[in-house]
């Protein structure tokens, strides 16, 4: 193929995969919006939970968030990958069978989540619910998809990489990392696992997981998707192909560290919190960036944002996009999130990224591929003006909504006496109850933003009818061998702009980990280093930018080198909590290890998605202490697979409930939450009194626990069973006492169990005795702990007092 | 890439000479604001930490919270000084206290021990006890009752939660509000099950004023 003379060839682009893709999107993305207004609505009719097990909000939620992101998001991101790579790489896809099983695979996954889910299968922690089964295809498909996109890549006639194409890699290499590391788990049965990692370590692994799911699954691949179909929609070159550069690397690098800012203010090791606050700091200007680029590319073409549908949804995206990548930051100030953690500003800040920045992308997207898609025009170009209008609408009360309640629910929540005391409104009920009429408002927004969901699929659909599908041909100049790839490895690694790169984050991070006086001494380096690398650069800028222009012809060496950034944030932060020994892990507790009942009821807490609703994590902050107890201590989850931390609050935290409450109390509240707590909007659980919990499964849970380091006594697996029912036993018999009748081997027995144990725990030497020192991992290196160096860190002046 | 070819008029920024699928890029300068913006927060990284880490400033979460709980057990302590039984009953006897703690009790403590105090609603049992009788399981002191309510039953798995988060003031406003339903100096029985009366439970004595 390969002559000097530019052999053509009349190639068929694939477009009935991005058809495909685009429906699934649309209809995935519809049905994912009704469950969330189901849910809404669910918040505040208690009776929309119909008194079953598989429409209960904790069981739904997960499915609406998965929807959202996975399908919806998903199949749209692939329409907008396999659309434009093709023509940026001027082939067709690799391989028309990976792309349909990439199709076929991604869309049997769904209809598998759709399906567990509300059969309450559920791994508990937030976008990696599905089983593991579903983890492996999820996996295997993701792979398919990686091989059909970078063999394309590889195949392709167009020399140099456009920058839509860096984000996609991105997206593909960094989805794989994340995802992988953060579903590796030791099954027990087809359905249940249990993930490796426990208490801190796994909070750390999900929220570097959950926050780059936002930043890798929601933002790179769509703003991939904006490079190249924004300056199509407008016919505008791009703003700037340097801020390009710039963002890209400085988003993807950065993006990875900002994970922490998911658990500011709980037991996370401090060095932890303020790496991930400082990172979000740093990463509002490379996420505005972006959107500075996109809404630049508009310069000179303004007038199209009257007429043209596709570019008031592309413009009004950006623009969202520019919103949330600034609140974002500022949510990650720890003293801003004390007030917004756990409250509705979260929500409101996930739905003006997923309803703004990736809905109205997607609408903007199928606006625009539709038509030529079916080579046609548009059906209605006024039902399109339409739904961008009401889907603002409904962003913007949604979104408006959400700030008032969370807001007002976290200053009521916070408020302390002038002394600072006692709280303003100790019962929780009362914050609950003043939010109500802004929940109610969410709905209405969701449904304005749902019609125009609808409205989109009725346009669309009559766009197709009126004309039919074709696939685009065109003429390509085959490329020689030579003309691209030829880079080798030396030159990817070793160069200036690399070396200083590497040089100066080294000598950072010596500032953050050596030991005092060093750590000044690396600071000092660092910004010697920094000025030196800033001459370099002026002298050197034309060799600097040669030398990118020439990475951007070699597709391997420009994947290595994002997998490079987008590896370290999460190895600097990840590694040390991991291999960091135990007793910093602990700090002064130690979790007293679940007995198989309480266990049992622990899997159905986590199954039944109570997390959603409810934390296990009193953060440092006097309102927390006041309200729920004493701080949490790292150790007090260390044997939580997977922990249970939380992130919202739409019911009271439960990391100490186990002392608050007797067995009767929990027995009466689950069955019907309003008999004990007047004015709640918990669903009932009335399932769980009828239903027996899984005793057949307990060894298996535990010797898997046991192999992932809990140290549980060596127990057969009839003793295990025995022990189950025994306390079982005792549990109904306490709740006889009350009057209540009630069967040992029911799952509310055992739910009740657990959560009697919450917040229950031993000393230190307790754990020493019982682990005989044979925990630990057999590592010789033991990482620097930044905490421990501080220049005034003391033990606590005043200790804690006894009874708090 | 054939790479940057400037294709610019002096006033017109310059234009990439490369097209992918009829994209062209500008290579224009990154905008001054935004440069310092993005300057700022990673000095603000630098400031941050050496402040923390180096030079020590600010206090840990952990030394923060130890002062402002000691901080309020002192308060507390020197609340509680002032309260003994014959304050409470006196606080029983003034409207406006007892009007304050029964906003409490029906916003707190309703649930489990009706409205009328009966822990009964519509004849159920609820799961408090009742407190418009005269007989009560860890005594009948206004003191005694106090100590329950802000530190919970002596075996909390059988009983009564802590409300000590409800602070001082509103817990002696409560208590005067249940008190206002007896008089000072009327029999007390204790309960069958009362730790008490077994005297084997740590006994619910009126809190001794601490200095």
């Amino acid at each position: 193929m390969s002559t000097n003379n530019a052999a053509k060839a009349i190639i068929e682009f694939d477009d009935q995969s991005v058809r495909r893709f685009m429906w699934a999107s649309i209809i995935w993305g519809i049905v994912g919006m009704l469950v969330g207004l189901l849910i809404a609505s669910q918040l505040n009719f208690h009776q929309l939970n119909f008194n079953t097990s598989f429409l209960t909000f904790g069981r739904l939620r997960p499915l609406h968030t998965n929807a959202v992101i996975f399908a919806f998001v998903g199949n749209m991101m692939f329409a907008g990958v396999y659309y434009s790579t093709q023509r940026l790489c001027k082939a067709r896809m690799a391989s028309d069978l990976l792309s349909k099983i990439h199709f076929w695979g991604w869309q049997m996954i769904i209809v598998s989540a759709a399906v567990t889910l509300p059969l309450g299968l559920s791994r508990g922690q937030e976008y990696a619910e599905l089983i593991w089964p579903i983890n492996i295809a999820v996996t295997l498909i993701w792979v398919v998809f990686a091989v059909n996109f970078f063999w394309t890549l590889h195949k392709r006639n167009e020399p140099s990489l456009y920058v839509a194409l860096w984000f996609y890699i991105a997206t593909i290499i960094t989805i794989a990392m994340l995802y992988i590391v953060n579903h590796l788990s030791i099954p027990t049965s087809w359905t249940h696992s249990y993930t490796v990692f426990s208490g801190v370590q796994n909070a750390l692994v999900q929220w570097w997981y959950g926050h780059n799911a936002v930043a890798f699954f929601l933002t790179t691949p769509i703003l991939g998707i904006m490079y190249y179909f924004l300056p199509k929609a407008v016919e505008r070159p791009v703003y700037s192909y340097r801020l390009s550069i710039v963002h890209f690397w400085s988003l993807v690098f950065i993006y990875i560290w900002a994970g922490p800012h998911h658990l500011l203010n709980t037991a996370l090791p401090m060095w932890l919190q303020y790496l991930g606050m400082f990172f979000s700091l740093m990463l509002w200007a490379p996420s505005w960036g972006g959107m500075l680029n996109g809404l630049l590319t508009l310069r000179g073409a303004w007038d199209k944002l009257r007429t043209d549908p596709v570019v008031k949804f592309f413009i009004a995206a950006v623009t969202f996009y520019g919103m949330s990548t600034f609140e974002g930051p500022l949510l990650s100030i720890r003293a801003v999130n004390a007030l917004s953690h756990y409250s509705d500003w979260t929500i409101g800040h996930v739905h003006s990224g997923a309803m703004g920045w990736n809905g109205f992308m997607a609408a903007g997207l199928f606006y625009w591929l539709a038509p030529r898609l079916y080579g046609t025009k548009l059906y209605s170009t006024a039902w399109a003006n339409f739904h961008f209008w009401i889907g603002t609408m409904g962003i913007l009360i949604y979104v408006g909504a959400m700030w008032v309640s969370g807001i007002m629910q976290g200053l009521m929540l916070n408020a302390t006496n002038p002394e600072g005391t006692s709280l303003m409104y100790p019962a929780f009920l009362d914050t609950l109850t003043a939010i109500r009429p802004l929940m109610a408002a969410r709905i209405v927004g969701g449904l304005l933003y749902f019609c125009g969901m609808v409205l989109m699929l009725v346009n669309l659909v009559l766009t197709a009818r009126r004309g039919k599908a074709v696939n685009e041909s065109r003429e390509v100049a085959l490329l020689n061998r030579g003309d691209k790839d030829t880079m080798p490895l030396k030159d990817t690694f070793i160069n200036d702009p690399i070396a200083y790169m590497f040089g100066g984050l080294l000598l950072i991070m010596g500032w953050v980990f050596l030991p005092p006086g060093a750590d000044i001494a690396s600071l000092v380096c660092a910004g010697i280093f920094a000025v030196i690398a800033i001459r370099k650069f002026q002298q050197g800028a034309q060799k600097w930018s040669n030398w990118y222009d020439r990475l951007l012809l070699n597709y391997m060496p420009f994947t290595v080198l994002t997998f490079v950034a987008v590896l370290l944030g999460g190895l600097i932060q990840i590694i040390p909590t991991v291999v960091v020994n135990r007793a910093q892990n602990i700090e002064d507790r130690i979790q007293k290890v679940y007995t198989p009942l309480e266990l049992a009821g622990r899997d159905l807490y986590v199954n039944e998605g109570c997390y959603n609703c409810h934390s296990q994590m009193i953060r440092t902050m006097l309102p927390d202490v006041l309200r729920y107890g004493d701080y949490s201590r790292l150790g007090e989850s260390i044997y939580d697979h997977p922990f249970q931390w939380g992130s919202k609050r739409t019911g009271p935290d439960l990391a100490r409930v186990g002392s608050r409450y007797a067995e009767d109390w929990h027995y009466k509240h689950m069955l019907d939450p309003r008999s004990t707590s007047p004015g709640s909007n918990m669903p009932p659980y009335a399932h769980l009194y009828e239903r027996k919990f899984d005793q057949k499964s307990l060894p298996a849970k535990i010797a898997a626990m046991t192999q992932l380091g809990v140290p549980y006594p060596a127990m057969s697996g009839d003793e295990i069973k025995q022990k189950a029912i025994e306390q079982g036993i005792e549990v109904v018999g306490r709740l006889k006492e009350k009057g209540i009748a009630a069967s040992p081997d029911t799952e509310i027995v055992a739910l009740i169990a657990y959560l009697m144990k919450l917040g229950q725990y031993d000393t230190p030497e307790v754990e020493e005795r019982l682990t005989d020192g044979t925990q630990g991992l057999p590592f010789p290196l033991k990482p620097g702990d930044p905490d421990k160096f501080r220049t005034s860190v003391k033990p606590p002046s005043l200790p804690l007092p006894a009874g708090q | 890439m054939n790479s940057a070819e400037p294709s610019s008029k002096s006033n017109e920024p310059t234009l990439r000479g490369h097209v992918y699928d009829g994209i062209q890029e500008y290579d224009q300068k990154l905008p001054n604001w935004w440069l310092f913006t993005w300057y700022i927060t990673m000095v603000w990284f630098v400031i941050g930490w050496l402040a923390y880490y180096q030079l020590g400033y600010g206090r840990t979460d952990h030394e923060l919270i130890g002062e402002q709980m000691a901080k309020i057990e002192a308060v507390r302590a020197k609340e509680l000084e002032a309260i003994d039984d014959k304050k409470l009953w006196e606080m029983s006897r003034t409207p406006e206290v007892v009007e304050a703690g029964k906003a409490t009790f029906m916003a707190t403590c309703v649930a489990c021990h009706a409205a009328d105090l009966s822990a009964h609603l519509a004849g159920v049992k609820l799961p408090g006890l009742p407190l418009n009788d005269t007989e009560w399981k860890h005594g009948g002191n206004p003191t005694q009752l106090m100590t329950i309510v802000r530190k919970g039953a002596p075996d909390i798995t059988k009983g009564m939660a802590s409300w000590e988060a409800l602070g001082i003031k509103k817990i002696t406003e409560v208590v005067a509000f249940v008190m206002s339903h007896h008089k000072e100096g009327e029999p007390v029985t204790l309960a069958a099950d009362s730790p008490l009366k077994q005297g084997t439970a740590p006994v619910a004595a009126p809190v001794a004023p601490k200095s």
